[in-house]
């Protein structure tokens, strides 16, 4: 009699809905999944110990390439951790850019899950869609900081620069006259608080557009729908959180739980999911979006009203500003210290953690008094959803495995390190 | 009631003609695609891309090898060498940038006393040899004296906000 | 101190126990509560000008300098109360009014106590607009680069100057804001030790000229290691930059070199870049110099000296190595040559009477130790320019002469110290025996002293004069007492006769005798066997081997040297040179190839010079300091202890099986410790005393400072600088008259048949009757240095 034995196979890591560099190890009954094993460390960068032999400032970079499509929140946590241990908080006008770029952060993150996901599943078109807009909200980010991902933009202290008063624009081309170019510079009259509010305005009837291509269609719904299902109860004993633990129905958010910032004066509701499935867990997302374009539109809103600084004024901590630097001595030592050795922290530990668009993204910093942290753990939010891709994907088929981990919503990077 | 929409509707396949009529909407409106090459997009002038080392207009160079920049790299891709010119002023003998290594985090604009090393908006530029990636002290002025108009303005428009 | 003595304190709530009379800042650094300052040094008496350290003391009414302010029963102090920050703040601004915005283009930039301060204490923003006060730089010599507009007024180096090194060359002339630290008159400066101001100084305005502008604090890798020039053994640290020895930087010991280093151990680390380096080794084929790999030029140099040896005798090998090489050097060194069956090796190269070699103890060195040197109460230096050939010794001796000492001299020339010198006697070499004699017969006869019978009676001939009898008055005095030989001793004609001299009056004031020998490890280097008449550890040998006079004279067929250049570093270099030339094959393991190595040698081995190898150097208390290459060896440069251990292996010898430098020095440091003190100690007594010179016009030989061996001859910031020496006939303004010669003319020397051109001056240190022609210098290196053979002055 022949054995029956089941199949082992090789799933990744470079298969393209690996998200990244993830090897699965997937033992098969047939086409039904027995096992799923994830193999991770391929994209292991050492990040920690890279931070731990640097000034803290020079880790900023680093935090952007943790999670590399939401830049911006995985620099607040590590800065919200510094100015925790500091004792300082950045300036108003910084909490509210901050908290804006945290939601278009957030913004593009679902934007590119979303391409992802239905890109995953066999919907083409959806991926174009999400693109076009995050283009919109990557030219907001260089507009800012100067790079369209890896930002370096917050500072423990406040952000880099004030939002700047005017867009880059279009130029008329052979293929583009001065009419088709005013008409492609409209958005960019006026300055970036224009070109983002202009964007809250076009976004929810761009959400809806996606919806009308996928919440209702029958073939994403056969896909999505009691695939993947985590209890509520169960969702909270594997360590989930963000949208993974809301798509299950539990309400935790920590911008409203364990608020930061501003994030208590926006008016917000949280999303939440009824069965836990990948449906769920697209349509909480999707719904976030919406509730992350409200956020923005009110910052929007306090920004025009409030100027401001941006960066504390304690130049033990932050760098004076340039045209100081050059004409007074304290500014310049201060200059010169801060860029070659940086600041101490006090001696001691601390926590910090945002809401990141993946879940809870939490900075885990011990300081020894130093110039640089004695040790830094990353709290990945992905790290927890992938460990329980087995349990999501047992019993499942071999394409479902797809949707369940792009439903997760994994990034290499954070996850690796 | 609603079981029968539900069902005219599931028979129909409206939900996909729905999408289909999203899709076909979008066949006659505007395109935004752009012509690449030829085109480019908007760039902003805090951009950070290729690095350039800037003169003053009396042509000397502004690099005084404080090696401020080396410091602050997190990524370690600049080297400075330094030593006293003949005319006993502080300079480098070797100034370079692997560009391989270097993150693009601005930090060495930013500490830069004198605004010697920029990062220009260059951001297209490719290699074709091994060890092409490191940028030498007279690539890097050359960039500069080639762009010196464009970073100039770049600058001055963005000196508000640093 | 007693307990009850102490008085109780508060600092910043911390209740201390401190001694009364000494100041905050002492309390306060003793208990780790920092306070800022800039004038105040521990090394250095108090200034109180800089004010950063105003601390707020309770029951004052203001603000009150810590360093200044004596510690009084009770007292309550609080170095971080509002009252004290605001003092501090405002300090601090006051001093940063002028101060140039120079950070990015200065030296000190991240190591700078300015820029700490100022991040610790001072504000954030300036309020200060107006126009800033600029000095004019000053030129003080090669070593030290000034930016005067930097200063700040602390009078560290001033303090320095007068106090440390007693050479008040820097000063402040000017008055509020136009005071001006500065030589009166534009000058270098004169001291051996002028490099300290450096680290002193705490903002950028004294810093290192040979390092300007070459590398930031930051970028430095920190190496510890041992100064390789003088029987100190300076503790020092070697920063390093990329695998280049960037600088080298005082290591705090108190019990030897405190927080100071001489000038020689600062800035010789030039030489180890110059352009005589050799980076591959090189054999003499054909009489053509060829590059060859370390394995031809190994095997080149074992078949050359196994073919004299075969050919010949082992007794036809000699090994001489510099007393700067490391002792594992010098044990391997004799270890291969004993085992090649000759005795021949030495490192006492400028030594020319070895007749008490068997009756001197192993270790010669200091039987006190280096810090005892400031309590003792009577110091005698007989021949040693004690300040320039161990600086740190001469520090010493100038702290105990602040202290109260007495210091007397019998010297050669009347060399300039730092202290006063009581009682001195200044004549010629020769004659320096004879004023020995008659201090030590004023000695025994003042003290009726008959336990020297021996000595005694080759003294009965001696006259002894006023001046001997009130040395020897002097030296009978009450405390501890220290008799010094220096170069000009233990290198004299006839040392067995002045070191039994020594000796003999040391034990007769009860005091003690001490040898400050040549070289950074002359000790370690009789330890580990670098000696003719003993193998290592002191174990006697059955006949012994040649010494290195012999060597030169016996016309032997096979050297091996090591870390040498005879031309500069031998008694006699004409004589050296000569032998070599002569033989058949000479191997030389040298850092550096020079024009007269490749005429002798067949073989050159680059050796690591000092830091690039590991090692261990004895000091003159015997103490063993080891340490680790402090940089990567250029190009095929290998540690000299690795090529003697694979020459070793390549002639199949036993016990050359070695990983590391430390087991070398185990090895040795095991037979030492267990080694017996026999045939030492014995008197060496001579029939009679050679009082009389045998020449009209005696030379005077010695290196100067800065030409002392092959690293610092190479060091050029330090060839500039103010002390050094350039090769010049030096005479009496009485002799010169004599001679007919005037002062800056030019005069051929001529001595067996060698003559050469050097300019002549008039040198009111140089007794009559002799011609002091520094040694050490190629234009110099063909005179014979303690050669009694005639020389002659003329007029070119």
């Amino acid at each position: 009699m022949p054995q029956i034995r089941n199949y082992t196979l090789n799933f990744g890591p470079q298969h393209p809905a690996a998200h990244g560099v993830l090897r699965l190890v997937l033992e098969m009954d047939g086409e039904i999944i027995r096992r799923a094993d994830p193999h991770i460390g391929l994209l292991h960068r050492a990040t920690e110990k890279l931070v731990e032999s640097k000034p803290y400032n020079q880790s900023i970079g680093y935090m952007d390439r943790l999670d590399y499509v939401s830049m911006m929140c995985n620099e607040h946590a590590y800065v919200m951790a510094i100015e925790k241990l500091l004792g300082v908080q950045a300036p108003i006008r910084a909490q509210y850019i901050r908290v804006m770029f945290d939601e278009i952060t957030r913004i593009l993150n679902h934007l590119l899950w979303l391409g992802a996901h239905g890109l995953d599943i066999g919907a083409m078109t959806i991926f174009l869609y999400c693109f076009r807009e995050r283009e919109d909200l990557l030219d907001c980010y260089e507009a800012v900081s100067g790079a369209r991902m890896h930002a370096t933009y917050y500072r423990p202290g406040g952000v880099y620069r004030d939002l700047p008063d005017r867009m880059p624009q279009y130029k008329p081309s052979q293929w583009h006259g001065e009419k088709d170019t005013q008409k492609a510079n409209e958005r960019r009259e006026g300055s970036l608080l224009d070109f983002i509010d202009d964007f809250t305005q076009r976004f929810p009837g761009l959400v809806d557009e996606y919806e009308t291509l996928l919440t209702e269609n029958r073939i994403w719904k056969q896909r999505t729908v009691d695939i993947g299902i985590v209890s509520a109860e169960r969702a909270l004993q594997l360590g989930f959180t963000g949208p993974m633990l809301r798509g299950s129905g539990v309400e935790w958010d920590l911008r409203k739980k364990q608020t930061y910032e501003v994030y208590d004066k926006m008016d917000f509701d949280i999303p939440v999911g009824v069965n836990g499935d990948c449906y769920d867990r697209y349509l909480v997302r999707v719904e976030e979006m919406r509730q992350s374009n409200r956020i923005i539109k009110q910052c929007v809103a306090w920004l025009r009203e409030n100027p401001g600084p941006v960066m504390l004024d304690d130049h033990k901590i932050t760098m004076p500003k340039r045209e100081e630097m050059k004409g007074d001595m304290e500014s310049l030592i201060h200059h010169f210290k801060l860029y070659t050795e940086g600041y101490c922290l006090p001696r001691g530990e601390v926590y910090s953690a945002v809401e990141h668009p993946k879940g809870e993204f939490g900075i885990y910093l011990v300081s020894d008094g130093a110039n640089k942290p004695y040790r830094v753990k990353v709290r990945a939010s992905g790290f927890p959803h992938l460990a329980a891709l087995d349990e999501m994907s047992r019993g499942h088929m071999l394409a479902d495995v797809v949707a369940i981990l792009s439903s997760q919503d994994i990034v290499f990077g954070e996850v690796d390190r | 009631m609603n079981r029968i929409k539900h069902w005219v509707k599931s028979f129909t396949l409206w939900e996909l003609l729905l999408g289909l009529k999203l899709t076909g909407r979008y066949l006659f409106k505007r395109k935004i695609t752009i012509q690449f090459p030829e085109e480019k997009t908007p760039v902003s002038n805090r951009f950070r891309g290729l690095h350039a080392l800037r003169r003053y207009a009396n042509g000397e160079e502004r690099c005084i090898a404080c090696k401020l920049c080396e410091a602050v790299c997190p990524a370690l891709a600049i080297t400075i060498d330094a030593e006293p010119r003949d005319d006993g002023s502080r300079r480098t003998t070797r100034y370079e940038i692997d560009l391989f290594k270097c993150i693009y985090c601005g930090f060495c604009e930013e500490s830069c006393p004198v605004d010697s090393i920029v990062e220009t908006d260059i951001m297209h530029y490719h290699f074709e040899n091994r060890g092409e990636n490191i940028m030498s002290k007279p690539m890097l002025l050359a960039i500069g004296d080639k762009y010196e108009d464009d970073i100039a303005k770049a600058r001055e428009q963005d000196a508000p906000y640093r | 101190m007693a307990e009850q003595e102490l008085v109780e304190i508060e600092i910043d709530g911390k209740k201390l126990q401190v001694k009364p009379g000494s100041m905050i800042i002492e309390a306060a650094d003793d208990a780790d509560i920092k306070i800022p300052r800039f004038c105040y040094h521990k090394k250095l008496s108090i200034a109180a000008n800089c004010r950063m350290c105003l601390v707020d003391v309770e029951k004052a009414n203001k603000p009150l300098p810590a360093c200044a302010t004596p510690i009084m029963p009770g007292m309550v102090v609080r170095t971080q109360s509002k009252e004290a920050l605001v003092a501090q703040r405002a300090v601090m601004e006051f001093l940063l009014i002028n101060h140039p915005l120079d950070c990015p283009i200065c030296d000190q930039g991240g190591e700078c106590e300015l820029q700490d301060v100022a991040m610790g204490y001072g504000k954030s923003v300036s309020r200060y607009t107006e126009g800033k006060r600029s000095v004019k730089d000053k030129d003080i010599g090669s070593l030290v680069a000034t930016d005067m507009t930097r200063c700040i007024l602390c009078t560290r180096c001033v303090r320095f100057g007068q106090e440390v090194i007693g050479l008040p060359e820097l000063g402040a002339t000017g008055r509020g804001e136009h005071t001006e630290i500065g030589t009166y008159i534009e000058k270098s400066l004169t001291s051996e030790m002028s490099g300290n101001i450096i680290d002193l100084c705490p903002v950028g305005a004294l810093t290192s000229k040979p390092f300007r502008f070459k590398a930031r604090a930051w970028e430095l890798e920190q190496g510890t290691s041992v100064a390789p020039h003088d029987c100190v053994g300076s503790n020092i640290y070697v920063h390093r930059h990329r695998d280049k020895v960037m600088r080298v930087v005082p290591k705090d010991d108190e019990s030897i070199n405190e927080c100071w280093i001489s000038d020689r151990d600062r800035f010789s680390y030039e030489g180890l870049y110059h352009e005589d380096r050799l980076t591959q080794p090189m054999i003499k084929k054909e009489g053509a110099w060829q590059v060859v790999d370390w394995q031809e030029a190994l095997t080149f140099a074992v078949d050359g000296l196994k073919k004299v040896i075969d050919d010949n005798t082992a007794a036809q090998l000699a090994a001489v190595a510099s007393p700067n090489s490391t002792v594992e050097e010098h044990y391997l060194l004799q270890k291969l040559v004993r085992g090649l069956g000759s005795h021949n090796i030495d490192h006492r190269l400028r030594q020319t009477d070895f007749s008490d070699q068997l009756a001197t103890p192993v270790s010669a060195g200091l039987p006190i130790s280096i810090e005892a040197i400031e309590t003792q109460e009577q110091i005698l230096l007989i021949g040693s320019d004690v300040q320039r050939e161990q600086p740190i010794v001469g520090h010493r001796i100038r702290r105990a002469y602040l202290r109260g000492t007495n210091v007397c001299v019998i010297n050669p020339m009347d060399y300039h110290f730092n202290f006063d010198v009581k009682e001195k006697i200044i004549v010629s070499p020769s004659t320096m025996l004879q004023e020995l004699a008659a201090v030590t017969k004023a000695v025994l006869d003042q003290t009726q002293n008959t336990r020297h019978g021996k000595v005694a009676d080759l003294l009965k001939q001696v006259t002894v004069s006023d001046s001997h009898q009130r040395m020897a008055k002097q030296l009978l005095g009450a405390g501890d007492k220290v008799v010094l030989l220096g170069a000009h001793g233990l290198n004299h004609l006839h040392s067995s006769q002045i070191k039994l001299l020594a000796n003999t009056l040391s034990q007769a004031i009860s005091g003690q005798c001490g040898y400050l020998t040549e070289g950074a490890n002359a000790t370690g280097a009789s330890l580990a066997g670098a000696i003719p008449h003993r193998c290592a550890a002191n174990l006697g040998v059955a006949k012994s081997g040649l010494d290195a006079k012999q060597i030169w004279q016996s016309q032997l067929k096979a050297f091996i040297l090591l870390n040498l250049e005879p031309e500069y570093d031998c008694a006699d270099p004409q004589m050296a040179l000569a032998s070599l030339q002569q033989a058949n094959f000479v191997v030389s393991l040298s850092p550096y190839m020079t024009s007269t190595m490749k005429d002798y040698a067949n073989v050159i081995l680059p050796v690591c010079p000092f830091a690039e190898t590991s090692g261990t150097f004895v000091n003159i208390e015997n103490k063993w300091q080891s340490f680790a290459a402090a940089a990567a060896p250029q190009g095929e440069a290998r540690p000299g202890w690795k090529v003697l251990r694979v020459l070793g292996n390549l002639f199949e010898q036993e016990g050359f099986d070695y990983t590391v430098s430390t087991e070398v020095r185990d090895e040795l440091k095991v037979a030492v410790d267990g080694m017996t003190m026999t045939q030492t100690n014995q008197d060496h007594i001579p029939s009679t005393l050679n009082f009389s010179a045998n020449v009209d016009l005696e030379r005077i030989a010695y290196p100067p400072i800065y030409r002392t061996d092959n690293l610092v001859r190479r060091g050029e910031s330090l060839q500039r600088s103010g002390i050094a020496e350039a090769a010049a006939v030096h005479l009496s303004a009485n002799t010169a008259t004599q001679m007919n010669l005037a002062d800056c003319e030019q005069v051929t020397v001529k001595q067996n048949g060698q003559h050469v051109n050097l300019p002549l001056h008039v040198d009111g240190r140089v007794p009559d009757n002799c011609v002091y022609i520094p040694s050490g210098f190629a234009e110099t290196a063909m005179l014979g240095v303690t050669s009694p053979a005639a020389l002659t002055l003329e007029r070119s």
